[in-house]
């Protein structure tokens, strides 16, 4: 602390009320133009939108715009749809993380090894990534569309369906839709992040291992998972949260129907805002998200801690 | 315990061969040390004897039975890494049981077997460690211990001590001398430290391109080098190479240098007159100021503490002299020298040794 010093330097003078003041606000000073510009793009908008749920805002309604308390939460509390939301939002994450991180790891782990061509297949394989969402979703879309895609006829003749339907339009398997193209879509994510914390793990292991007698299965156990555990941790999490949130799919395949069936929260959200023009509720339903996802990641990054603390 | 057969092994990868037919035989507790500059074979060979690796042809044996086909892990040895390969993620005592535990041993037999191994190496209070609280002197214990507690047919090292500093090294080097005394262990030992190799080995195999140079005690490679690559590559400082031509003519045969000096060999050599040779003499058998010796220019003076490396010049040849006479240091800018006719090397033209002809 420059004043602090150029002050303890000086022998016998007493320090003014106006330099001790000084002295307290120095580091404050010093730190404020990072925090100004942290809080005036991050938490102003946050703080703004959080507000929102707890006041009435209509686009429609020019009147709106009033302080309403926890009205909006005890609507939500009463809304059968909000719950249905929230039930398929787990389904829907679960599903789509679950099936991402197996395939990732299963590709991860092919892709780990030497092989010819192996340049050329790694670059393929991550391709899906770079594929726009909304391409995506109506790529998808139309894939399950009996008329025009394939997919249909091949899981009927697979018998996996009755009959070549489009299962977009199934309430009881619309679901699988936007999970199959998010599976496809988000694959090469886990695979990237995982191969990169594989090729981390020091061969030497590996070798000594298989001196020590120890089998393919348990030097998977013994040794790459509890290399790989900390990156799994922080990729599940990432991408449970990320899915979470993620309604475009959704949006463009299926739009929440059939019946509902395939509405998420964020989808909710996004219905409420954007389709009834209910600001102020939509807000209410992302605080509820927002909360949620937060005791869910505090719970992946304590689970990461200890892992990392053991290894 | 058991010996172990090497033979005719080749290693190709790709194209490229790394291993030219390696020949070699160690006895049941022999402590063998691969030794050779970097990229000359040494490593592979180990690394197919442990079945880290396969052999393009060839045969290796271990305790007589043929074990190309087996897996590492039935192989029946045990290596100790230049990285350690400690397990991260278990303990001390983890660490060193972990093979026993693989072939489910009785609880009784892994607790006695690694409180053996601790027992031997030190480590009785670091067993509840994990490697990363760990020193790197400790860690190599640990590697040591966990070969040690699966009581194998072989040792295999691989570099073992190079990521250790210049002291611990030294502790370290007398540590597994004893411990192989103790132990009776057949030992292979992979290091492109020389000294490592003289002080450590019972016998030790010199290699240079993925070929066998010499196999030999330590002394022996030291006192005959079969040829050159051996003669330059043991030693510190070097052995001083010059060469000249043989000739046997007048009464004693002797070495023609190019300027004209003349070498006094002991006694004729199976050599015809006006052939290409290279004469070898080690730094410490290079007398200083004999009676008549060749007039020497010395152009630096390096004191090592333990003795004075000298680097002379003779008709603008470049050569070393190690001497312990401190009073060296003050040694004006010229002096003389004499070759010994009995430390004296002969190399034939493609370099291997040539003997006296009686």
């Amino acid at each position: 602390m420059a004043i602090a010093d150029a002050l303890s330097t000086m022998p016998g003078t007493r320090r003014s009320l106006r330099d001790r003041v000084a002295l307290r606000l120095e580091p404050y000073l010093y730190t404020a133009p990072a925090l100004i510009l942290i809080a005036a793009v991050m938490l102003v908008p946050l703080v703004l939108g959080l507000s929102y749920a707890f006041r009435d805002i209509q686009l429609l309604n020019p009147f709106s715009g009033g302080f309403v308390g926890l009205e909006h939460f005890r609507t939500l509390w009463g809304d059968a749809n909000f719950f249905r939301a929230l039930r398929n939002t787990l389904w829907w994450t679960g599903a789509s993380v679950f099936l991402q991180f197996a395939l990732g790891l299963i590709l991860a782990l092919l892709l780990d090894r030497p092989f010819a061509g192996r340049g050329l297949v790694q670059a393929l394989v991550f391709l899906p990534w770079a594929v726009p969402t909304f391409l995506t979703g109506l790529n998808w879309a139309w894939m399950f569309n009996p008329v025009i895609g394939p997919l249909p006829h091949w899981l009927y003749a697979l018998g996996i369906l009755d009959a070549p339907n489009n299962i977009l339009s199934d309430p009881s398997l619309a679901m699988w839709g936007p999970i199959a193209a998010n599976v496809w879509w988000g694959v090469p994510f886990f695979a990237i992040t995982l191969l990169a914390a594989l090729q981390a793990i020091p061969r030497d292991l590996y070798e000594a291992a298989a001196i020590d007698g120890a089998g393919a299965f348990r030097r998977f156990s013994t040794i790459t998972l509890p290399f790989l555990a900390p990156t799994i941790a922080i990729t599940i999490l990432l991408r449970t949260v990320w899915i979470a949130n993620f309604a475009d799919l959704i949006v463009v395949m299926t739009n929440g129907g059939p019946a509902d069936r395939t509405q998420i929260v964020a989808s909710y959200i996004f219905t409420q805002a954007f389709k009834a023009l209910d600001f102020g509720y939509a807000s209410a339903i992302a605080v509820v998200l927002l909360v949620l996802l937060m005791i869910y990641s505090m719970l992946i990054v304590l689970l990461r801690q200890t892992l990392l603390e053991r290894g | 315990m058991a010996s172990i057969d090497i033979d005719n092994v080749r290693k190709n990868y790709g194209a490229v061969p790394v291993l030219h037919g390696v020949d070699l035989t160690i006895k049941d507790g022999e402590f063998i040390v691969l030794v050779g500059p970097s990229g000359c074979g040494k490593s592979t060979l180990l690394r197919t004897v442990a079945g880290l690796e396969e052999v393009s042809s060839g045969e290796i044996r271990i305790g007589g039975a043929r074990v190309n086909e087996r897996h590492p892990k039935d192989r029946d040895i045990a290596m100790v890494f230049q990285s350690y390969a400690l397990y991260p993620h278990m303990n001390v005592a983890e660490n060193m049981s972990y093979s026993l535990r693989l072939r489910r041993a009785a609880k009784e037999r892994i607790a006695s077997a690694v409180s053996n191994a601790a027992g031997k190496l030190g480590l009785e209070p670091l067993l509840e460690r994990r490697p990363k609280a760990l020193s790197g002197g400790q860690r190599q214990r640990v590697a040591m211990g966990r070969a040690i507690v699966r009581q194998p047919k072989a040792f295999l090292f691989d570099e073992p001590l190079s990521n250790l500093d210049a002291r611990l090294r030294e502790q370290m080097r007398a540590e597994i001398k004893t411990l192989h005394r103790d132990l009776g262990a057949t030992s292979i030992y992979v290091t492109h430290d020389q000294i490592e190799a003289m002080t450590l080995a019972d016998r030790v195999v010199a290699m240079h391109g993925g070929i066998v140079q010499q196999v030999g005690s330590p002394l022996e490679l030291y006192d005959r080098p079969a040829n050159l690559f051996v003669a330059s590559f043991i030693g510190s400082p070097a052995m001083n190479l010059l060469k000249g031509t043989y000739d046997a003519s007048g009464a004693e045969a002797g070495i023609v240098l190019p300027d004209g000096t003349r070498i006094a060999l002991s006694g004729p050599y199976a050599l015809q007159s006006g052939t290409e040779v290279t004469l070898g003499i080690r730094p410490e058998h290079v007398v200083l100021s004999p009676i008549d010796g060749l007039p020497a220019r010395v152009s630096l003076v390096e004191p090592t503490g333990f003795g004075i490396i000298l680097h002379l010049s003779v008709h603008d040849l470049p050569l070393i002299a190690f001497t312990l006479d401190r009073t060296r240091l003050q040694s004006g800018p010229t002096t003389a020298i004499a070759f010994p006719p009995e430390h004296l090397h002969l190399f034939d033209g493609a370099g291997n040794r040539v003997v006296r002809a009686n």
